[in-house]
């Protein structure tokens, strides 16, 4: 572990359950990779664009978008995969549109079941070995927001369920050209994010399990996302358990020491997940900090992706 | 509110539990569960997600595809006594939908389908199976007549719709043109000018087998082929089983956070379902932030809060300390004033977009939610102290 500087991967995915913030901090590294330079590719797959709001950089799409100085985004569809894909072997759009673009052809497209996950993951890879016509590749780091549901990792897992159900094909062939690079250590990190609460931790717990015996795939950190920082000494806190009993309900500093109250109970709370986090999570670790504000903007964003940088090797 | 929506709860048979994740989903529908329990019924709550949240949260190593008995009689420690009974289970996907096979498929496609390496690796993740055999499952309990009321606990990612549309969906993999013409190439024999296929069959098929390669495509010929013998069966029952979920007996709750985007998905699968003739019977938001401190307070100068402070007990701070103790303890309350706001603002939306609709709102507590101690506070937050 001593030697992992997630920095140096091309390939970063970060994987966790809905609800964890994944996307958020999905960006906010893409953006430091940005703000040291490196030409950054984030992806989402086939989601409802959180990415754009956060940017305030208008949609993001399946077309690939310059949203800051080095940072582009896309939002990638199956069909668009799917299409880009089909094109590249068969080399010819007309036949492509042909073939491909018909009604009935698509329906039937749709329904093979794991080739939608198989072309979006295939995009990913194409993105990592794309090349210049000069013969330099065209991106530093491609960062992957890689949703995992209630079926775990489903969708980083098909692949590996590709080869084995084929034998041969180009299918087959692609799925093991991804393969090779998703598991291979000096290109490829998984990192997953939690929450200091008991489920978020118990299912990250799952979840590392999988990646290990399933996916085979190169881990980097575990990160803690949304931890109040502590605003008090256990000095005041004591004051303000010994002065709240004789302050009525709706005074104003009874009101005050709630709150004050509450965030610590909470921070207490979050404290002993991290724990359980470093005792039963065997990756490094990252702690992002809860950020006080009604949307995730982009000076959030910012900070959060500096904060990463300086735990993560990135400086 | 909660009124209206305890009532709801007493003259169900099944309720519904869908939103998406991250939201607190199983937690609800356990906690709708436990109520009714300790009100005096009989309740299974039955969930899909295999990341053991009910269990860990009813206090239970595991659950498993068999119905487990909840040991409820345990809040007799917290000085309520529970009248009823509160049962859980886990569907097990591929189990379920193993079972489905062996009930519908004669015994020759049988087999071929549970052998089929298709099917074996995408059983619990092509378009609908999951939520049709949830459906299935909840069907046959339901009809059972063991339980006074069934919480179905929905998947996660998916949205209520995909719930509700399940059979439609299996039923239109299977019957759709471009599949039967790949296993039944007759059907479309002595067709003409239907687009790709006036292109000649062979083309077609030489064109995607280089795409996806042959073997994928006799694999999947061969998976449709043996399927498809099942359809009648699955078309059927699933026309009871939407009958079931849309019938008076049962109602959908929509479980949501108070955030933007969560509340326009609420606000979206609401429509969705009204217009699938689904009547949603609540909306529970959870995680709704405290207003610790009103806005007016709020704006008060540091030093009026100072000379609050001093009288209230802290004076023997030197003044620095209880500046800067006073500044902090605006400045956190100001920060959960700015969540608040926008809980607020966000759970006004979705009542206004819903009429009539019971909206609960459950505050973010300063624990997690994770014990049966946990689902009680919660239950309290939703119906008031019983």
């Amino acid at each position: 572990m001593d030697s992992l500087n997630i920095y140096q991967r091309k390939l970063v995915l970060f994987s966790g359950k809905g609800g964890v913030g994944k996307t958020t901090i999905a960006s906010a590294f893409a953006l430091s990779c940005a703000r040291r330079g490196e030409r950054t590719l984030l992806m989402e797959l086939n989601t409802k664009d959180k990415v754009s709001l956060m940017f305030g950089a208008g949609h993001v799409g399946p077309e690939i978008r310059e949203i800051e100085d080095n940072l582009f985004a896309v939002n990638v569809t199956p069909d668009a995969a799917q299409e880009e894909y089909a094109v590249m072997i068969l080399k010819l759009r007309v036949v492509y549109r042909a073939v491909f673009e018909n009604k009935i052809m698509r329906a039937f497209l749709k329904a093979i079941p794991g080739l939608n996950e198989l072309v979006m993951l295939g995009k990913a890879y194409y993105h990592v070995i794309e090349e210049n016509d000069d013969g330099t590749p065209t991106w530093d780091k491609i960062v992957v927001d890689a949703p995992a549901t209630g079926h775990g990792i489903f969708l980083l897992q098909i692949p590996s369920v590709i080869t084995s159900i084929l034998g041969s094909g180009h299918l087959y062939e692609e799925a093991e050209r991804i393969l090779n690079v998703m598991q291979d250590p000096k290109l490829t990190a998984i990192n997953l994010v939690t929450l200091p609460e008991e489920m978020p931790v118990n299912e990250t717990e799952m979840l590392l399990e999988s990646v290990r015996d399933e996916l085979k795939m190169p881990l980097g950190y575990v990160i803690i996302n949304a931890l109040y920082p502590q605003l008090f000494s256990e000095e005041e806190l004591k004051m303000m358990d010994e002065n709240r009993p004789d302050l009525e309900a709706g005074d104003l500093v009874a009101n005050l020491i709630d709150a004050a109250q509450f965030r610590n109970m909470r921070h207490q709370m979050q404290q002993g997940y991290v724990e359980q986090v470093h005792e039963r999570i065997d990756l490094p670790a990252a702690h992002v900090d809860f950020h006080f504000v009604d949307h995730v903007d982009f000076p959030t964003i910012d900070s959060i992706g500096a904060s990463l940088a300086e735990q993560m090797g990135g400086e | 509110m909660a009124e209206a929506f305890a009532k709801l709860l007493r003259e169900k048979q099944v309720i519904v539990c869908v939103g998406s994740g991250g939201v607190g989903k199983t937690t609800t529908s356990a906690v709708i569960a436990l109520h009714e329990a300790i009100r005096g019924r009989k309740v299974l709550v039955l969930t899909i997600d295999p990341a053991k949240r009910l269990a860990n949260s009813l206090g239970v190593d595991a659950l498993d595809n068999d119905v487990t008995r909840i040991p409820i009689e345990r809040f007799k420690d917290i000085g309520l006594e529970p009248k009823g009974e509160l049962w859980a289970m886990m569907l097990d996907m591929k189990q379920s939908f193993d079972h489905v096979v062996e009930q519908y498929a004669p015994p020759k496609e049988r087999e071929e389908i549970l052998n089929n390496r298709i099917y074996k690796y995408f059983s619990t993740s092509l378009a609908g199976t999951q939520e049709y055999a949830a459906g299935e499952r909840l069907f046959a309990l339901h009809q059972s007549g063991e339980f006074d009321l069934i919480v179905l606990d929905t998947p996660p990612s998916t949205h209520a719709l995909d719930f509700l549309n399940a059979p439609k969906r299996l039923g239109d993999a299977i019957d759709n043109k471009a599949l039967q013409w790949i296993y039944k190439p007759s059907v479309l024999a002595g067709k003409r000018g239907l687009g790709v296929f006036s292109m000649g069959t062979a083309y077609v098929l030489k064109t995607l087998s280089r795409f996806t390669g042959a073997e994928l495509l006799d694999e999947f010929s061969v998976f449709l082929r043996s399927f498809s013998v099942l359809f009648e069966g699955l078309k059927e029952r699933g026309v009871k089983v939407r009958k079931l979920l849309t019938s008076a007996k049962s109602s959908f709750v929509v479980i949501t956070a108070p955030d933007p985007l969560t509340i326009d998905e609420a606000l979206f699968v609401n429509e969705r379902l009204r217009e699938e003739g689904v009547k949603v019977g609540g909306f529970v938001v959870n995680r709704v932030h405290t207003e610790w401190v009103d806005a007016e307070d709020l704006s008060r100068p540091v030093v009026g809060v100072v000379s609050a402070l001093s009288e209230a007990g802290f004076d023997h701070l030197d003044p620095k300390a209880l500046r800067d103790l006073a500044e902090r303890m605006l400045e956190n309350a100001q920060e959960f004033g700015v969540l608040s706001h926008m809980d607020k603002a966000t759970v006004e939306r979705l009542d206004a977009g819903t009429a009539k609709i019971p909206v609960v709102r459950v505050p973010f507590f300063s624990t997690d939610i994770h014990s049966l101690r946990g689902l009680e506070l919660v239950r309290r937050a939703i119906f008031g102290v019983s």
